[in-house]
């Protein structure tokens, strides 16, 4: 058995990848700030598609990860993928009211508007609000497995709304502009330094939300472990007074 | 042991049961979400579309999504009256709007305009771009007026 210091150090991989995600933001915002192109309609503005579109992508990415590792609790049951759920889901509300914050700031000079109802961004309003939900209904279950259950659902039914919200531009009338980056590789409508700006910074922001993922869903172990502690405690001879748990 | 199987059973059932409830909830949710989306957020209509009825739109506040049509801006800085006229390739109406044109408000720029028609003229208060999502260094220069008019659609 290690010793608690032990157990709550952060490991080696982790520290070496933080440590490497400064100069790699540093050279994301060089890059989108310094190196890129003006763009031939809005100018210097272009700088902020940078981090608006990043965030919102790997915002994507983290709402479906949330809801995978909440289906394979629902299938398996393992206590791990209810931790690793929760731990992408706080960066998936992070992101996603990022993208909401990052949108307005480019929304409001180039769109001339903060905010508009049009589908894409009522669907993305929805999704924030979802997540919101999703750790609502977290604290307000005590029960460990219910709680990986219900919430599992919530994140389910979020990550259903990913390709409405995905295609939204192409498939109603928006304000918000439709993709520039096909999938099916019909074609990038977006000058090349740009292109490379832009997925070097949907990388950096792809890093950032794995590292801060991984190592909540360390932390979340150790909390999972203590609250199992806690149960047995309760459940067993009466603890004596105070019931402090070491971890 | 028959204790054990019942209860078995009965977990059985009731996961079956959230289960299929699950999946029903989601069904219903993704053809609410559909509706909603199709029926009530028609966000902007065009030229054309307001010219097939203009008695179903009458003193009704809408927005109205087109091009800047060319040489149509005239701004007068002194009572910040701007007018231009929109177009869809279509149909053409012009609009009146109180207020400095935006950033990116230019001739052959989408807008989406929001207000009425009063007889014949779109009075708008609230002036939107609508930019396409192609981005270009300025060395191209020109600008593709076929693919912002795609863009719209």
């Amino acid at each position: 058995m290690m010793d608690a210091s032990e157990r709550l150090r952060r490991p080696a991989y982790l520290r070496i990848w933080g440590a490497l995600l400064v100069p790699l933001f540093l050279a994301a915002a060089y890059l989108g700030l310094v190196w890129s192109p003006q763009d031939v309609n809005q100018g210097n503005l272009i700088r902020i598609m940078y981090a608006h579109v990043s965030v919102a992508w790997i915002g994507f990415v983290a709402v479906g990860f949330t809801a995978l590792f909440g289906a394979l609790f629902l299938w398996r049951g393992k206590r791990r993928d209810d931790v690793l759920a929760a731990a992408s889901g706080e960066m998936a509300l992070l992101y996603s009211s990022l993208t909401i914050i990052g949108g307005m700031t480019y929304s409001r000079p180039t769109l001339n508007t903060f905010w508009t109802w049009d589908a894409k961004l009522t669907l993305t309003a929805l999704m924030v609000a979802l997540l919101v939900g999703y750790f609502i209904v977290r604290a307000l279950v005590d029960d460990p497995v219910r709680r990986g259950r219900v919430s599992a659902v919530v994140a389910i039914v979020v990550a259903a709304s990913l390709p409405f919200n995905y295609l939204a531009a192409e498939w109603f009338r928006t304000l918000h502009p439709s993709r520039s980056i096909a999938l099916d590789g019909s074609g990038v409508t977006m000058a090349p330094e740009m292109l490379f700006t832009l997925l070097f910074t949907t990388v950096v922001a792809g890093l950032i939300y794995a590292w801060f993922m991984v190592d909540r869903a360390r932390l979340g172990h150790i909390e999972a472990q203590l609250e199992a502690e806690r149960a047995k405690r309760e459940l067993g001879a009466a603890p004596s007074a105070g019931g402090v748990v070491r971890v | 042991m028959r204790a054990t199987i019942t209860r078995q059973l009965g977990r059985a059932r009731r996961r079956l049961v959230y289960g299929l409830l699950g999946i029903g909830i989601l069904v219903v949710a993704g053809y609410m979400i559909n509706q909603a989306l199709t029926t009530s957020l028609v966000y902007f209509i065009l030229p054309n579309e307001y010219a097939q009825s203009p008695s179903q739109y009458d003193g009704r506040r809408i927005r109205l999504g087109g091009l800047v049509a060319p040489e149509s801006v005239r701004f007068n800085d002194f009572d910040l009256q701007l007018t231009f006229l929109v177009t869809d390739g279509i149909e053409t109406y012009p609009v009146q709007h109180v207020g400095a044109p935006p950033e990116l408000f230019r001739e052959n720029a989408g807008v989406v305009i929001e207000g009425s028609f009063d007889s014949g003229t779109f009075v708008s208060d609230n002036l939107l771009i609508k930019h396409s999502e192609v981005y270009e260094a300025p060395e191209d220069g020109h600008i593709d007026v076929e693919e912002l008019r795609r863009s719209l659609q």
